[in-house]
């Protein structure tokens, strides 16, 4: 309650402040997505608008932040949002810096899935990939001591995972249906989390701990096979997060270990993702760097679209005017015999102005995996972003 | 022409003999420590840098960014750059913690994903926004980054100069050498020849229009880098500098990536 009045102060606090000792900046993105595989009944194509409006207003110590995403779609139902993605009040108190309101925050090292990242809900609605997330109604602690950085957690409600419609794209083709809950208050059930993160010479570090409810959840057919349930676990769990910054190659780790207890029982589970970054600087005598990934995601949660995936991945950087870039992953799970391949390649037009064009490929040979469900549901995405 | 190749030789065996005899890599440091000195004790820094950068036909774009610079005792500068404009790398912040003899820590903050991403200092011959300004080029100058000699006394636009060479000690350098004009009243620097690893001459760094703050430290308000292999050019152009504005080692910790707008 108290997050949400927070919330609502910082947002009445920055559309009121007459003299904007800040600034306000916003972002349209007009978005126009390809789906080249659709099934019959399914939509062949999707238009959506993003405005995003980033706003803070300084006090004498203080700060009010604010973050607004309004999202159209114009069939996609689960995609339409209004969101206070970050909407708080930011205060020194007894050392710690005091955080108060919606708030988007991040965890972890790895390139192809943040394990440790457990703060924020997905809006995975936006298939946006890590920057699609929901505000976290929360107070929150920082404090920098001589072992690293301090951070402190308490959520006080939670946000569901948002859902494309069954005939927009990705989906199961089956509606998503009301949530339920492991935790006997439900939605108002608080989270709890801390980490701590320092680095020493050419090592990052971070331990973290959470208590709460899980962020993905299980989802189950209903009995007539007319819906899937989605099902949020309890879920305590440590984090471990590790990078090593040499000189052209970077070590990645990140784990998560703790137990879930849903309705189909107490688990124990183990999640990690160890990865290698190796870059050539100024490849073949250019200004350009190449980037080689490989990374290896293990993830026992019955959530998870696979036990083991290798994932592979080329980054090419332009270095040029425009900012030209590429990222390319593919993903191959053997055991279950799928794989998804994504590419993503954006540049500038001109100061006001970006391109992106992404896509997702997936692959899978039996129906009843995770991406043989999503089979028809490879997209290529074009977004203009303009900035004002 | 057997004479001629004869006294060819003799002249520029001379001429080697000479510039070895005047050419000290004592002096060239005792300069380098000297400007480093005078410098000493600015504190903090801020300012605003308008980038422009224009391509080999005259056509420019502009980038407009701040720096806040802490200076170091024990360790070399930190140094924080945060970008306003172009739209999409608003709110972009580089952190850099320069070491004398290390490598450098440096850490990117992504905004969209309100990720602090560790970097490899390794990319120091890289360009930095896609100018002809190199990481190493605008990361803080450290006297222990650098081997020196002390080339000659030369006038340059009407200034009597130190002309000392630069040579880098850290192998990933893009440059094999630097060539240096300084001036010999207040040790500023005027001109920077680079060469790259080729020795092949490659840039060419002219600070103009210098000022004094706090009675003591020179900062230059325009420097204008050419690329001469491209025809590429580079300005920043600086404004409102602030010294000692009470910025602690704090503002340049890593977590604080995050609070800088």
């Amino acid at each position: 309650m108290i997050t949400y009045y927070a919330r609502c102060f910082a947002i009445v606090l920055l559309l009121t402040q007459p003299a904007f000792a800040g600034k306000v900046n916003g972002t349209l993105s007009s978005r126009l997505d390809f789906y080249p595989d659709h099934a019959d009944g399914t939509a062949s194509e999707g238009r959506s608008v993003e405005v995003k409006i980033d706003a803070f207003h300084d006090f004498d110590k203080s700060r009010i932040v604010g973050e607004f995403i309004f999202r159209g779609d114009k069939k996609d139902s689960g995609r339409r949002i209004t969101e206070a993605r970050q909407a708080y009040f930011r205060s020194p108190f007894a050392g710690f810096d005091f955080f108060v309101g919606n708030r988007q925050e991040f965890w972890g090292k790895a390139e192809s899935k943040n394990v440790v990242d457990v703060i924020n809900q997905s809006d995975a609605a936006a298939n946006d990939g890590k920057s699609g997330k929901l505000g976290a109604p929360s107070i929150s602690a920082e404090r920098y001591l001589d072992v690293g950085n301090l951070q402190l957690w308490y959520i006080s409600s939670f946000r569901e995972k948002t859902f494309n419609d069954s005939d927009a794209h990705p989906s199961s083709g089956v509606p998503v249906s009301s949530a339920q809950y492991a935790r006997k208050n439900g939605k108002d059930a608080d989270d709890f989390a801390a980490r701590l993160s320092s680095f020493a010479g050419d090592w990052d570090l971070a331990g973290s701990v959470f208590y709460g409810t899980a962020r993905d959840p299980i989802l189950s057919v209903n009995s007539n096979g007319s819906a899937l349930n989605p099902h949020y676990a309890l879920q305590k769990s440590i984090g471990f997060e590790a990078q090593y910054t040499g000189d052209v190659t970077l070590l990645k780790w990140e784990s998560l270990h703790g137990t879930q207890s849903s309705l189909i029982g107490a688990h124990d589970f183990a999640a990690a993702v160890a990865g290698i970054e190796y870059t050539y600087y100024g490849a073949f005598e250019t200004i350009w760097d190449i980037g080689l990934i490989g990374e290896i995601q293990h993830d026992d949660r019955p959530q998870a679209a696979a036990n083991q995936f290798g994932v592979a991945g080329v980054r090419l950087v332009f270095n040029d005017i425009a900012d030209s870039n590429f990222l390319f992953l593919a993903s191959l799970d053997r055991k279950t015999d799928q794989s998804f391949a994504s590419l993503e390649a954006s540049r500038r037009i001109n100061d006001v102005t970006s391109v992106k064009l992404t896509s997702q490929f997936y692959n899978a040979r039996t129906a009843t995996s995770t991406f043989g469900q999503l089979s028809d549901d490879d997209a290529i995405t074009l977004t203009l972003n303009i900035f004002f | 022409m057997k004479l001629g190749t004869v006294t060819m030789f003799v002249a520029i065996a001379t001429a080697v003999m000479i510039t070895a005899a005047f050419a000290s890599p004592e002096k060239g440091l005792e300069i380098a420590i000297e400007a480093d000195s005078r410098d000493k004790g600015f504190g903090d820094s801020t300012a605003q840098i308008t980038m422009i950068l224009m391509d080999k036909y005259g056509q420019s774009t502009e980038r407009t960014i701040r720096n806040r610079t802490f200076e170091g005792y024990n360790e070399g500068d930190k140094s924080l750059v945060i970008f306003d404009s172009p739209g999409d790398v608003r709110g972009t912040a580089f952190l850099s913690h320069t070491k004398k003899a290390d490598s450098d820590d440096q850490w990117l903050y992504l905004p969209a994903l309100k990720r602090v991403k560790r970097i490899a200092s390794s990319n120091k011959a890289g360009p930095f926004m896609g100018s002809e300004f190199s990481y190493e080029d605008i990361a803080s100058q450290e006297v222990e980054k650098y081997t020196y000699n002390y080339l000659r006394d030369e006038e340059l636009n009407g200034l009597e100069c130190f002309v000392v060479e630069y040579d880098p000690v850290d192998r990933k350098s893009g440059y094999k050498r630097q060539i240096v004009w300084m001036d010999k009243a207040e040790y500023r620097v005027h001109k920077i020849d680079f060469y790259d690893r080729k020795d092949a001459l490659l840039k060419t760094l002219t600070y103009e229009d210098y000022n004094q703050y706090l009675d003591k430290f020179w900062r230059s308000n325009r420097l204008v880098m050419i690329n001469h292999q491209t025809g590429k050019k580079t300005e920043l152009v600086f404004a409102d500098w602030k010294f000692q504005t009470g910025m602690t080692e704090r503002d340049f910790e890593k977590s604080t990536l995050k609070r800088t707008r």
